[in-house]
């Protein structure tokens, strides 16, 4: 299969006065798995139908290959796309239902046949051609749709939340599979799902959209570890987010008073002079017994109680208090052989943390 | 249903059931054990028993005639109210334009207007616009008063289907046409059978704007049973009737066997 490049230029799609879609532009890599990630409302699955020419944008184009396709009816844009409630027909059994693209495109009966068994073989559900959708689990549904959006050699695959309906642990496995099958086949994938997990297990890039912009455009590290707005910051993953005035200018730095007990240094120089905004990821913060460090006021470090304790199995999340009222959230891996939760509710502690994971969020 | 009813209310239930089945289907049976009445009135208890008003409306030209306009006329209304109401159902589902709600209401409005001021209104019409073949006013009256029925058995079932079949029919190259023919009509099969069953039946036994509608060379069989109930109120007329109750209850049988009418009026 070979893969396609696919452009978003100025893409936007407004109903009456509210406008879905506003002026996105995105381009994608041939091969590339890209996750468009939001809230619901955000834009994201309006954004997926327009690529897939099933809505009509207001304004701007799609382009595959460099080719303009938005006047492109959708039956002759050559898309696969699997939906959140799989979308089988329900009348058809599972070999009619992969073979239902072939037909329209006229097909032979023998050539049909053949790539049906083999798209089943693909998505190893060779045994259950004759069924009906309805006698199939919603796992082997979802994959009888893959092999059908599979089967036309589509020139991309569209995903619209599409292991949405499965219980957790077979929602894990399919996010692995179906990632491994788009790579093997280069397939450009472009994926809506409003679940973080799976956009950071399956995409090369992630599209975080908000309000119909977008937002934040990077790898997953990239925007895991480097948020440009508090917005990402508080979606993707948790944050503890601080607020303050700048103290001083250090080298390449900053000092940020954000309470009389606590100030932190930061790496990177503050883009305003006016109150900075810094995250810190849960996972990044050190929790001590207090008057286990000098009591000296340092930065990146505070004295604090805790307020509730979680534990979570291979995780503890902590949450604590400082003395003027701040909540800071530590996320803490356990060891193997502890004994439940290391810290008890209402025992004071020191957090503190690293230089490095004070992280400054541009947009407030 | 799964759980079974049981006890008192069980009771109340099954009695009002059966209050209702007889309430509904007494009359019919009336009808019928008058048919095989052996007497020259219609009389009940029925006297004897004798299959020969049958034979007679059976050799009876103009009913035999009226049979035979009565079910072209409701054929021709089924295929017309069926070819108006399925695509209008199908806009009224899934369109999404101003005015929709209203059109709706105008579109189901001929269910609750009296069908009498219908007729009259329709032959003023259809006069007025020069129309004088009784058998295309009949036609074009009985689609005006059955296409209800049509959209709102289809309506129903429209609702249902999953707008996601279509869209995936689309992305795997049928056009809108195909999408319709291949996914979505086999989902409405019952709605539409039962819309056309309804259609076929309230043409076949329509008076109401038939009589307005209807001259002396075609008068559906609604017509010819009232003349002949005015006229000599013979057993004929309950054999008549019996063969119409028959056509229907084998009409509705077939359906039922073929798409699952109950499903489709359960919806």
């Amino acid at each position: 299969m070979k893969s396609s490049e696919v452009r978003l230029d100025r893409l936007s799609k407004e109903y009456g006065r509210m406008v879905a879609v506003d002026e996105v532009s995105l381009a994608i890599e041939p091969g590339h798995m890209v996750a468009l990630l939001g809230p619901s409302g955000c834009g994201k699955t309006t954004c997926l139908r327009m690529i897939a020419g099933l809505i009509r944008p207001t304004s701007g184009d799609v382009f595959v290959n460099d080719k303009r396709m938005t006047d492109v009816p959708v039956h002759r844009r050559n898309v696969g796309m699997l939906f959140q409630n799989y979308a089988l027909f329900p009348h058809l059994t599972v070999e009619e239902n992969i073979a239902f693209g072939l037909e329209m495109r006229g097909i032979s009966k023998a050539d049909a046949a053949r790539k049906v068994s083999e798209a089943l073989n693909l998505v190893q559900l060779s045994k259950f051609g004759k069924r009906y959708p309805a006698q199939l689990s919603g796992g082997q549904q979802q994959r009888v749709a893959l092999g059908r959006a599979l089967v036309i050699e589509p020139a991309m695959l569209l995903l619209d939340e599409p292991l949405g309906a499965l219980d957790k642990g077979l929602r894990e496995s399919m996010q692995v599979e179906l990632r491994a099958l788009q790579r093997r086949l280069g397939l450009t994938t472009v994926m809506v799902t409003h679940d973080q997990d799976e956009a950071l297990t399956m995409a090369d890039k992630i599209v975080v959209m908000r309000d119909g912009k977008l937002e934040q455009v990077g790898s997953a590290t990239e925007i895991y570890q480097r948020p440009t707005s508090k917005f990402v910051a508080q979606f993707i993953g948790a944050s503890n987010l601080f607020e303050g005035p700048i103290e001083q200018r250090n080298g390449n730095g900053a000092v940020i008073r954000v309470s009389p007990e606590l100030s932190l240094q930061v790496d990177q120089l503050p883009p305003t002079t006016s109150d900075v905004m810094v995250s810190i990821r849960p996972e990044a913060i050190v929790v001590e017994r207090a008057g286990q460090t000098p009591a000296a006021q340092r930065a990146n470090s505070v004295t604090a109680r805790v307020d509730q304790a979680v534990y979570r199995g291979f995780v503890s999340h902590y949450y604590l208090k400082t003395p003027s009222g701040g909540q800071i959230i530590v996320f803490e891996q356990n060891q193997s052989q502890q004994a439940g939760l290391r810290y008890a509710v209402g025992e004071e502690v020191v957090a503190r943390w690293e230089a490095p994971s004070n992280h400054i969020i541009a947009r407030h | 249903m799964d759980e079974r009813f049981s006890g008192f209310g069980a009771f109340i239930l099954y009695t009002i059931t059966a209050g209702m089945m007889l309430f509904i289907l007494a009359p019919l049976l009336l009808v019928m054990a008058a048919s095989v009445s052996d007497s020259y009135f219609v009389t009940f208890p029925p006297q004897g028993f004798t299959l020969k008003w049958y034979a007679k409306v059976l050799q009876d030209r103009d009913f035999l005639e009226a049979m035979r306009l009565s079910i072209l006329l409701a054929l021709g209304t089924t295929a017309g109210s069926l070819l108006l109401g399925v695509p209008a159902a199908f806009a009224l589902v899934r369109g999404r334009f101003f005015g929709l709600a209203a059109i709706k209401g105008f579109l189901l409005s001929p269910l609750i207007f009296p069908a009498l001021v219908t007729g009259l209104a329709l032959l003023q019409v259809l006069t007025k616009l020069g129309s004088q073949d009784a058998r295309l006013n009949l036609l074009i009256g009985h689609v005006v008063v059955t296409s209800p029925y049509v959209i709102r058995t289809v309506v129903t079932s429209l609702q249902l289907v999953d707008e996601n079949l279509e869209d995936a029919a689309r992305t795997l190259g049928a056009n809108r046409l195909r999408t319709f023919w291949r996914v979505t009509l086999p989902q409405i099969a019952s709605g539409v059978a039962a819309g056309g069953l309804f259609a076929f039946m309230v043409s076949f036994d329509n008076y109401p704007v038939t009589m307005w509608l209807a001259n002396s060379e075609y008068s559906p069989v609604p017509l010819i049973l009232m003349r002949q109930l005015v006229n000599v109120f013979d057993p004929s007329v309950p054999a008549m009737s019996t063969i119409i109750i028959l056509m229907a209850m084998v009409g509705v049988l077939l359906l039922e066997k073929l798409v699952g009418l109950r499903r489709a009026l359960a919806a």
